[in-house]
């Protein structure tokens, strides 16, 4: 007795119906979203996976998650843990969080056809999640492979092929490709052409983006150093009228800092603009255009080569000369800008003088007494600059990446004991020295130098190449760049940082945190062929298709004239031609698998027709004699054509030489022939 | 078999799940404005799209050819084999067989080769004695992605009998009309003995052939026993004592596979029909044939 209930219960459980094959399809297209994932909390990934591998060892054994109440509780634990993880619901990182966790639930929970489907949707759900969370390359690709193992999955999930047949693994790829081959007119013309209607319901993503990345508006000691193992993308960016772009450093400015603390410079906080009319435009010849896609850093500062001049729509132009955006930089932009490398004609106005010669009060008198003595032979501006530089290469200065600690008073310790620093003590210190000498003078913080990827015609600047200089007052001159790292390092400015920095480690000047073999295999050929392909295509991706937002698309569309009606006639035009090419396809695949008759079987098969028209249905097993005898029963005054045709349609068959009777006649007979009651 | 002009074409249930998803990722997209969000909404959308020809044209070209039914008693099951035939030159895939209004699941054919057929039993449950006619046979196919379904109809002039199901008093009826040719009734049941061989007919019980015989290289005999030669039993409904058809057809039939088993010779009498003693395979449903058409207030279902 207790063994039959056993019996009936086991059955009961084992009543999963979800086939072995499109859960397999399925569990690596959620593989494939695991990348996206990377962004949460560590334990949603972990947790994603492990419910994938146990429902795997569930299924053929029959189970699954069913108590109501254990669904509850497991929702609301991993409701508590995304809280703590995040302490707060709100938010797209909580909302991605949750719905993985759901998947997962549902992943174990899963038995029926109709839920397999639903778990279809979840994981598109998921991939559109994984969008939002990065839309890096890399992560891009996973998800689009994601996406259409998915197709996969619901292909297999119809049955296409029973087990076991030789195709049977094969197939749902092959057929995926094909749709995938055939969306792809569609996608690329609706990616272009349809309009990107702004619904005006926002909802804004969290704090994700605003995390920033790169400098930030202070100079402090070791702040950029933090930086120079990053290999983040700061911008890219390619030179349309000269590819290689000009000779010599590329200093790209971000930002100018006023505000001196002694080893501490600071931005301001909402950089004032310079009106149109104190701005100086040079001669347009000597004008570099740059196009630049700048990678999403949450603050608002843009990069353009030595000094820009115009300014990109939604940017200003700070004092200090460079550009400032309206909004924070959090998704990718791509602008135009023109950039001058000769100093243009500013002037300096007094309250401009006043800000660049401040000075905190906390500045040891044995500064004071170097800066004097730098000023002391020649009062002459150039001579200043000259004999500081001297003083730095002098005396034993040293370019390090990991120079010690060092906080904003410690001017006194750089310049006389330590004399170890990166570029921003170097900046720093110039410039404080500057102003104790009278000079006018601020900090630039920007990159120099980046990767040149002769593939895509571009350069690659990364955070690592973020760099930091000064600008004093020269009269005659105007802004004049002077880069103190450039005297204690001399290599420096010619590369960027890493190139830099291989070098100093191959000649021995420098020990590295990285082992010798990643340098090495860095400095590989192959792998940095590899690594360009790679660059050059995510550099396609983010200004081709990132780039192509709503404001672009309408750039294209008004240039090809479409604009004039509104969007609803567009999406008419775009919603036809695309019928069109279904039709198309359609006809296309009918052509293909159409059966192929004969044209004898075709005429006859018409005369059939006819016939059955008014009243005689040849049936599947009469043959065409027998046909004929019935139907020249019902049709006596037609009798005789019918008894033409079907001896005629018999000759042509079925007799060894029946090439005598033209077939053309023969469809002109059939054409002719009407039958009447 | 003739199809209907145009295949139909109808979203399904999991359309609505896919409407859901674009809508989801029409809404990030736009309120984000973000590109790669917008090729997801085109890419699947795009999928969709050309997936409907897809499915539209999954059932061109295939036609159905049902056999005939075996007939059923009520209560049991009606297995309707039927050949499916890809005439294109492709593999049609995932098709399924429905037949509306008969009870039955949906029956599905996972491929058919180009110019191949494929052959399934369809089985539904025979509620009701009489003759059944199938007016439509349904082809479906939601083949490859399952959001939409393309319905091909088949009107047919398919009929299957359902026997009455056999009820009542197994043992057989006394002697009433007594032929004036027939020897004297012996007693029920003792036809045993044996009385020789005649040749076999095909389609005859193959419980009584002569297997020893056949051992011996000789052709298919049939044993006869006494018993056949001893008088048959005669049905009659109007000799019957209950009141309803039905419970006087279920009785009759029952009656009729009794006195087929025995192999005693056995004739029926309906009031617009009767059928002369004899037995074996072809007697035996021209009896239940008849019961089975017997007008009656249940008929026609």
């Amino acid at each position: 007795m207790s063994d039959s209930r056993n019996r009936t219960r086991t059955q009961q459980w084992r009543d999963t119906t979800i086939p072995r094959r499109p859960l397999l399809w399925l569990a690596a297209a959620l593989l494939f979203t695991l990348p996206a994932l990377g962004a949460l909390a560590s334990w949603v990934p972990f947790l994603f996976l492990f419910a994938l591998v146990l429902k795997f060892w569930m299924e053929p054994r029959g189970y699954r998650l069913r108590s109501t109440s254990l669904k509850l509780i497991l929702t609301a634990l991993t409701l508590g843990a995304i809280f703590l993880s995040y302490d707060s619901l709100k938010g797209i990182e909580p909302a991605v969080s949750l719905l993985a966790v759901l998947v997962s639930l549902k992943i174990l929970e899963a038995h029926t056809a109709r839920e397999f489907q639903v778990m279809v949707m979840m994981a598109w759900v998921l991939c559109l999640c994984g969008f939002l969370l990065s839309q890096d390359l890399a992560i891009a690709f996973c998800l689009f492979v994601a996406f259409a193992l998915l197709i996969a999955a619901l292909v297999q999930f119809h049955r296409p092929a029973t087990a076991g047949s030789p195709d049977a693994f094969w197939l749902p790829l092959a057929m995926t490709l094909k749709l995938l081959a055939q969306a792809a007119p569609v996608v690329v013309l609706l990616f272009l052409l349809f309009p990107r209607i702004n619904t005006g319901f926002q909802f804004r993503i969290g704090d994700l983006h605003a995390a920033r990345t790169g400098f930030s508006d202070r100079l402090f000691p070791g702040g950029i150093a933090t930086l120079a193992n990053s290999s983040d993308i700061a911008f890219r960016a390619e030179f349309p009228d000269n590819r290689m772009g000009p000779a010599g450093p590329k200093y790209w400015r971000g930002l100018v800092m006023w505000h001196c603390e002694g080893l501490e410079w600071r931005a301001p906080y909402a950089p004032a603009s310079i009106s149109d009319s104190f701005r100086q435009y040079p001669a347009s010849d000597t004008a570099i255009r740059q196009r630049i896609t700048i990678a999403p850093h949450g603050a608002r500062w843009m990069f353009a080569l030595d000094r820009p001049f115009g300014t990109p729509s939604g940017a200003m132009l700070a004092r200090g000369n460079y550009l400032y955006s309206v909004q924070p930089i959090r998704k990718p932009r791509r602008y135009e800008v023109l950039s001058s490398t000769d100093p243009i004609g500013e002037e300096l106005r007094p309250h401009e003088r006043r800000e660049a010669l401040q000075l905190p009060a906390s500045i040891s008198p044995a500064v004071r007494e170097l800066a004097a003595s730098l000023a002391a032979h020649d009062p002459e501006p150039r001579a200043t600059v000259a004999s500081a530089l001297q003083f730095f290469r002098t005396q034993g200065f040293r370019y390090s990446l990991s120079p010690g600690e060092y906080n904003k008073n410690d001017l006194e310790e750089f310049l006389f004991r330590r004399r170890t620093g990166f570029c921003e003590h170097y900046a720093a210190s110039f410039a404080t020295l500057m102003r104790l000498a009278g000079i006018p003078a601020r900090v630039v913080v920007g990159y120099l130098g980046g990767e040149y990827n002769d593939l895509g015609g571009f350069y690659l600047v990364r955070e690592a190449d973020t760099h930091a200089w000064c600008e004093v007052w020269i009269p005659e001159n105007g802004w004049t760049r002077i880069d103190p790292t450039s005297v204690v390092a001399p290599g420096r400015a010619s590369l960027d940082l890493s190139s830099f920095l291989a070098s100093r480690v191959a000649s021995g000047e420098m020990a590295t945190g990285r082992s010798a073999f990643l340098t090495r295999l860095a400095r590989l050929a192959l792998v940095n062929q590899i690594r360009f392909v790679w660059e050059a295509l995510n550099y396609q991706w983010d200004t081709r298709v990132m780039g192509f937002d709503a404001d672009v698309q309408d750039v294209l569309l008004t240039s090809l004239g479409l604009t004039n009606g509104g969007p609803l006639p567009l999406v008419m035009q775009v919603l036809i031609v695309i019928a069109a090419l279904l039709i198309i396809y359609a006809g296309w695949m009918q052509l293909r698998t159409r059966p192929r008759a004969d044209r004898v079987q075709a005429l006859y098969e018409r005369f059939c027709r006819k016939l059955a028209r008014i009243g005689v249905q040849r049936d599947p097993w009469e043959g065409p004699s027998d046909f004929a005898k019935r139907a020249a029963q019902s049709f006596p005054n037609a009798s005789e054509y019918v008894r033409q045709i079907t001896e005629t349609y018999i000759a042509l068959r079925y007799a060894p030489g029946a090439a005598a009777i033209s077939l053309d006649k023969f469809a002109k007979t059939i054409n002719a022939f009407t039958a009447h009651k | 078999m003739k199809a209907g002009k145009f295949p139909l074409l109808y979203p399904t249930g999991s359309f609505a799940g896919l409407l859901f998803v674009l809508g989801a990722m029409w809404y990030a997209a736009s309120s984000q404005n973000s590109p790669a969000v917008y090729l997801l909404l085109f890419g699947l959308t795009a999928v969709f799209l050309v997936s409907i020809p897809h499915t539209l044209l999954n059932l061109a070209d295939v036609t159905i050819a049902p056999e005939s039914a075996k007939p059923a008693f009520a209560g049991q099951e009606v297995s309707l084999p039927i050949e499916i035939m890809n005439c294109s030159r492709a593999t049609r895939r995932g098709i399924q067989l429905v037949v509306p209004g008969r009870g039955g699941k949906r029956k599905h054919i996972d491929y058919i080769p180009a110019g191949k057929a494929a052959r399934v039993t369809l089985r539904f449950p025979a509620k009701q004695r009489g003759e059944h006619r199938i007016s439509t046979f349904r082809l479906t196919s939601v083949y490859p992605l399952g959001f939409v379904r393309v319905l091909k109809k088949f009107a047919s002039s398919q009929t299957y009998l359902v026997y009455p199901k056999p009820s009542g008093d197994p043992r057989l009826p006394m002697h009433r009309a007594r032929s004036p040719h027939s020897r004297p009734q012996t007693e029920l049941g003792e036809g045993d003995d044996f009385a020789g061989v005649r040749a076999y007919v095909p389609g005859e019980s193959q419980r009584h052939i002569d297997w020893k015989a056949v051992a011996r290289g000789q052709p298919l005999m049939t044993k006869q026993f006494a018993a056949e030669a001893e008088g048959s039993v005669h049905l009659d409904f109007s000799a019957l004592r209950f009141h309803g058809a039905e419970e006087r057809l279920s009785q009759l039939a029952l009656w009729v596979i009794e006195a087929e088993r025995v192999r005693r010779p056995y004739s029926l009498r309906l009031p617009n029909t009767e059928i002369a003693p004899a037995v074996g395979e072809a007697h035996f449903h021209r009896c239940l044939r008849a019961l089975s058409l017997f007008p009656g207030e249940e008929e026609g279902a």
